[in-house]
C-alpha cells in the first residue's frame, strides 16, 4: 500500500465515525500534530547516518566498516497489521511497538514496565506467536503478519465479549495485552483447561489484580469458538 | 519508554558472515533479543554496540530432531517450542521443564535456547541503568555485592571476585543431561561452557556463535527432572533451581543461581549414585550438595542454602 492509499484508508476510518469525536480519536489527532517534527527527525537522522557513512568509510577504509555504516540508515519494511498492508522506512532502533503506535496508529500495545519485557502490556500476535512488541525491533519485522487488539476486536472475536461478560478488567490498561495473549492461545488450543489458561497468561500483569476473572473469560470464549454456547 | 540509542542493523545470511562482523569488536549478536535489547535500552554496559547482527535471518538454525543417538536442537529454536515438544518432554524432561519455567510465555516465544544459555547475570548492581556501578564484571575494580545487598548472590564463593549467579533455567538441565554445545568453532561440553567473562557468561570467543545443542539420548530407565524456586510461578528468575538425571547406575545433579556458573553437585551425585531413591537418600544427597556452601559475610544470602538443599532433594525425588 502506498503512502497515498494509506492516507485514503485513514480518511475512510474517520468518515465512519463522522459527527462524533471520541476521546481516543482526539488524542490520536493531537498526537499526529505533535508527531510532525518526528518525521523531520527521521530525515535528519538519515542525513547524520550518511555523514557517518562518509566519515566512517574514510576513517576505516575497509569494506567491513563501510558495510556496517551503510546499515545505519532507515530500513524499508513491509508488514501486515490487522489485515492491512503497510510499508515504512524504519530506523534500526525503533521497536515494533513504536511503529505500531506512533507511525501506524494502533495504540493498543501499551507501555507499562518501560521496555523490560516484564509486564506483557505491549503484547501483539506476530506470525501466530504472542510476543512483546517493546522488545522486538521493527526492522526485523519485514514480511511479518501482526495482529493487535484492534484487529481482534474488528473481527468480533468472542474473546472480546467474554472479557466484557466476565468483567475481566478494571482500569483496562493491560487488557489489550491479555486479549492478544488469550487469542493466541485459543488459535492454538480450542479446548484449553484452566491450567493452560493460567500458564499462557502468566506473562501479563494486571495492577488491578483481576486475575481470577481471566480464566472464566477465556473458557467462555473457547466454548463460544467451539460453538457450544 | 526509554528508546534505544542509535545502532546499525545487519541481517546476516550465514553464520560465517555474522562471525566476521562480530570480529570487528563493535557488534553484538541478536537472536531473540530479550536479554540484549534490555541491556541496551537501559545502557547497563559501559560500551554500546555500533551494530546488531541479526542471526534470525540465517536459515536452518531452528529445529528439534533425534538423530544418531542424540537430540539436536538448533541454536535459534524458541524456548516455547522446546517446552512443548513431546520428544523433549518425555525423554529429556529436565530440559523441557527448564525451558517451560523460563521467564514468561511471551519471552519463551521470542527467546532462543542459544540466547538463554549466553544471557548476562541479573545481579542488581550489574543491571542498574546507565552503568552506575562499573563493577568487576564490566571491567571495573570492585564487586559492589560483596559489601552491598547480596541476598540473591553466590553461596559457593566468588569467581574472579564476581559474586553474581548464572540465572539460566535451561543451563542446569543441559549440564545434568550431559549436553554438548556446538559452535562455529567446535564442540564444548556443557559443563565447561560457562565462565565469568567481561561482560559475558561463557567461554565463547568474540566471534563464536552457538549453532546447536546436542544431548545424548538417555538409556531407557533413566529419568531427568527440573525444579525451580522463585517467588512467582511465571516471570521470575530463579532464586535457586536444580536439574537431575538419574538411572542406569549413574547420577548427574546440577544447581543454578547459586554460583557464577551452573554448579554441578558432585557430592550429591556420589551419595545418590546406584542407590534407591527415597526420602532419606534424597535428603542425604541434598545435604551433601550444600555441605561446602557458605553464606556471604553478613548472612544476607544464608536463606538460599536450605532452599538449594531442598531443590536437590526434590529434583532427585522427581527422578524416582
Amino acid at each position: 500500500m502506498s503512502e497515498e492509499e494509506k492516507n485514503k484508508s485513514g480518511e475512510q476510518e474517520s468518515k465512519e465515525g463522522s459527527g462524533h469525536i471520541s476521546r481516543r480519536d482526539f488524542l490520536k489527532d493531537a498526537g499526529l500534530v505533535v508527531g510532525v517534527p518526528a518525521i523531520g527527525s527521521v530525515a535528519v537522522s538519515a542525513e547524520t547516518a550518511a555523514t557517518q557513512a562518509k566519515t566512517g568509510a574514510a576513517a576505516k577504509g575497509t569494506a567491513q566498516s563501510a558495510g556496517i555504516k551503510s546499515a545505519a540508515g532507515p530500513v524499508t519494511i513491509e508488514l501486515t497489521v490487522n489485515g492491512g498492508k503497510y510499508r515504512y522506512a524504519v530506523e534500526p532502533n525503533w521497536s515494533l511497538r513504536q511503529l505500531l503506535r506512533d507511525q501506524i496508529g494502533f495504540t493498543s500495545p501499551k507501555d507499562w514496565c518501560g521496555g523490560q519485557g516484564a509486564c506483557g502490556s505491549c503484547t501483539v500476535i506476530m506470525n501466530g506467536r504472542p510476543i512483546l512488541s517493546c522488545m522486538t525491533l521493527a526492522c526485523e519485522c519485514n514480511g511479518a503478519v501482526v495482529e493487535t487488539a484492534e484487529g481482534i476486536a474488528k473481527t468480533k472475536h468472542p474473546v472480546i465479549q467474554a472479557y466484557i461478560n466476565n468483567n475481566a478488567f478494571q482500569c483496562g490498561y493491560c487488557t489489550p495485552g491479555f486479549v492478544c495473549t488469550a487469542k493466541a492461545l485459543l488459535d492454538k488450543n480450542k479446548n484449553p483447561t484452566e491450567a493452560d489458561i493460567r500458564d499462557a497468561l502468566g506473562g501479563n500483569l494486571c495492577r488491578c489484580a483481576t486475575y481470577q476473572r481471566h480464566p472464566p473469560a477465556v473458557l467462555e470464549a473457547a466454548s463460544k469458538l467451539r460453538g457450544e454456547a | 519508554m526509554k528508546t534505544w540509542k542509535k545502532f546499525a542493523h545487519i541481517d546476516a545470511k550465514t553464520v560465517d558472515e555474522a562471525a566476521s562482523i562480530l570480529r570487528t569488536g563493535k557488534a553484538a549478536l541478536i537472536s531473540g533479543g530479550t536479554d540484549l535489547l534490555g541491556t541496551m535500552r537501559f545502557e547497563i554496559l559501559p560500551s554500546y554496540p555500533e551494530v546488531l547482527v541479526n542471526l534470525k535471518s540465517v536459515p536452518g538454525l531452528d529445529y528439534i530432531k533425534e538423530e544418531g543417538g542424540m537430540l539436536k536442537i538448533g541454536g535459534l529454536t524458541r524456548l516455547e517450542d522446546i517446552a512443548k515438544n513431546n520428544i523433549i518432554r518425555t525423554r529429556y524432561t529436565a530440559l523441557a521443564e527448564g525451558a517451560h519455567r523460563t521467564a514468561t510465555p511471551h519471552i519463551r516465544e521470542m527467546g532462543t535456547i542459544a540466547g538463554n544459555i549466553c544471557q548476562l547475570p541479573r545481579c542488581w548492581y550489574f543491571r542498574i541503568p546507565d552503568n552506575r556501578f562499573n563493577c568487576i564484571r564490566k571491567g571495573g575494580k570492585t564487586c559492589y555485592a560483596m559489601l552491598g545487598d547480596n541476598r540473591y548472590h553466590s553461596i559457593f564463593g566468588a569467581t574472579k571476585m564476581c559474586l553474581a549467579v548464572n540465572p539460566s533455567d535451561t543451563a542446569p538441565a543441559l549440564v545434568a543431561l550431559n549436553a554438548r554445545i556446538k559452535t562455529n568453532k567446535g564442540l564444548i561440553e556443557a559443563e565447561k561452557f560457562w565462565d565469568m567473562a567481561i561482560p559475558g557468561s561463557t567461554i565463547l570467543a568474540v566471534d563464536e556463535i552457538v549453532t546447536e545443542i546436542q544431548i545424548p539420548t538417555p538409556a531407557s530407565g533413566v529419568k531427568s527432572a527440573f525444579i525451580k524456586f522463585a517467588i512467582r510461578k511465571s516471570i521470575d528468575f530463579p532464586i535457586v533451581n536444580c536439574a537431575a538425571m538419574i538411572g542406569a547406575g549413574n547420577a548427574r545433579v546440577c544447581l543454578n543461581a547459586v554460583y557464577n556458573k551452573p554448579y554441578r553437585a558432585t557430592k550429591a551425585e556420589e551419595v545418590i549414585k546406584g542407590k534407591s531413591i527415597d526420602e532419606a537418600s534424597a535428603d542425604a544427597a541434598g545435604a551433601a550438595a550444600v555441605a561446602s556452601a557458605k553464606a556471604l559475610p553478613g548472612d544476607r544470602n544464608k536463606w538460599k542454602i536450605p532452599i538449594a538443599k531442598a531443590m536437590v532433594k526434590r529434583a532427585i525425588l522427581a527422578c524416582a
